[in-house]
């Protein structure tokens, strides 16, 4: 028999700091609708994100990838150009991708834990430099079940608002309860 | 100035990758040399990636939604194989290319996860290809939690490749 998961299991955690822990996940766990119940097909959902060069680095460090040409800051110079083949710093080929997700749920009601993202299928238009301004927009196209799991499907478009270039376009796939 | 302190100055290129770009010349059947990264629980649960949803760092809730530990967000993985990619692919990889992946399995907290790649196929397209490149990612018992495929065009403006 397995023994009960403690919060603590992975990282050493002092009492105090379990505590604050469990407080946080309590109150992650408010009354929401499955992401099945919340999405219509035909759904559209827009919202615009500024590519900080911090945003940059905050992503690339949480999957070790420190290729320089995603520098716009580097520590004790700060905010920098930066360097990458297509002149200043750009942003890692599927950073944006990542944050799909911040738009498909709508955020303005409670996030629907529990959904599993199980496919993506991304068309990497051109790079996009660190600290444009761009826009997510995702639709819902389908809702479908497959071996008895649920999916919803989404088209993505990620323009700059600037200049209206067209970056990458997605299709991806979400498991929900 | 030492080369490594030029390096630090210029940080034009990642010189091991560039060591291993592929080129038009590339053969089918070419494996590429993936990255291996462990799913550290505390980069899980970090603000941008996994921290909104408590099943990816918390032993507790995610035993209660019926998983054995924490899992990583499907996004960490697509990361991993990216930085493959452009490792190989550079500058080609961020224009016209295709991406396509699958979480077929979970990864847990603490695994260590290897990435791999072989070219498939390679279609003439201008003055270049287009290389198809099939990756999957794995733990250290070789259980397979991401797949997919990679197109991308190389050389095909007449460019040097």
């Amino acid at each position: 028999m397995r023994p009960e998961p403690r919060t603590d299991d992975l990282r050493p955690m002092t009492p105090l700091q379990v505590a604050q822990e469990r407080a946080f996940v309590e109150g992650l766990q408010e009354e929401c609708q499955t992401y099945w119940d919340m999405v219509e097909v035909g759904d559209v959902l827009s919202r615009e994100l500024y590519l900080a060069p911090e945003l940059i680095i905050l992503y690339a460090d949480a999957v070790e990838d420190y290729n320089p040409w995603y520098e716009g800051w580097r520590m004790n110079k700060w905010r920098i150009e930066g360097e990458s083949p297509f002149g200043p710093a750009i942003v890692p080929p599927l950073l944006v991708s990542h944050f799909v997700l911040s738009v498909q749920f709508d955020h303005t009601k409670p996030f629907a834990i529990g959904s599993i993202h199980t496919f993506h299928d991304t068309e990497i238009v051109a790079p996009i430099p660190v600290g444009a301004t761009i826009r997510i927009t995702t639709k819902a196209t389908d809702k479908y079940v497959k071996r008895e799991r649920r999916y919803v499907r989404h088209e993505v478009t990620v323009e700059d608002v600037e200049t209206g270039k067209l970056y990458m376009t997605e299709i991806r796939d979400i498991l929900s309860l | 100035m030492t080369a490594a302190l030029k390096a630090q100055a210029e940080p034009m290129e990642n010189p091991s990758a560039t060591a291993v770009r592929i080129t038009k010349d590339t053969p089918v059947g070419f494996e590429l040399i993936g990255v291996k990264k462990k799913a550290a629980i505390q980069l899980m649960g970090s603000r941008l990636w996994g921290r909104f949803n408590p099943n990816h760092w918390d032993p507790v809730y995610a035993a209660e939604t019926g998983l054995k530990a924490p899992i990583q967000t499907g996004e960490m993985s697509s990361a991993y194989i990216a930085e493959m990619c452009v490792n190989y692919f550079g500058a080609d990889f961020f224009v016209g290319s295709r991406m396509q992946c699958k979480y077929v399995a979970s990864t847990f907290a603490n695994e260590i996860i290897a990435t791999h790649g072989v070219v498939r196929e390679k279609t003439p397209k201008g003055e270049g290809f287009r290389f198809r490149v099939e990756f999957w990612a794995d733990n250290e018992a070789g259980e397979v939690k991401t797949v997919g495929f990679l197109e991308v065009d190389v050389g095909v403006k007449g460019e040097p490749a």
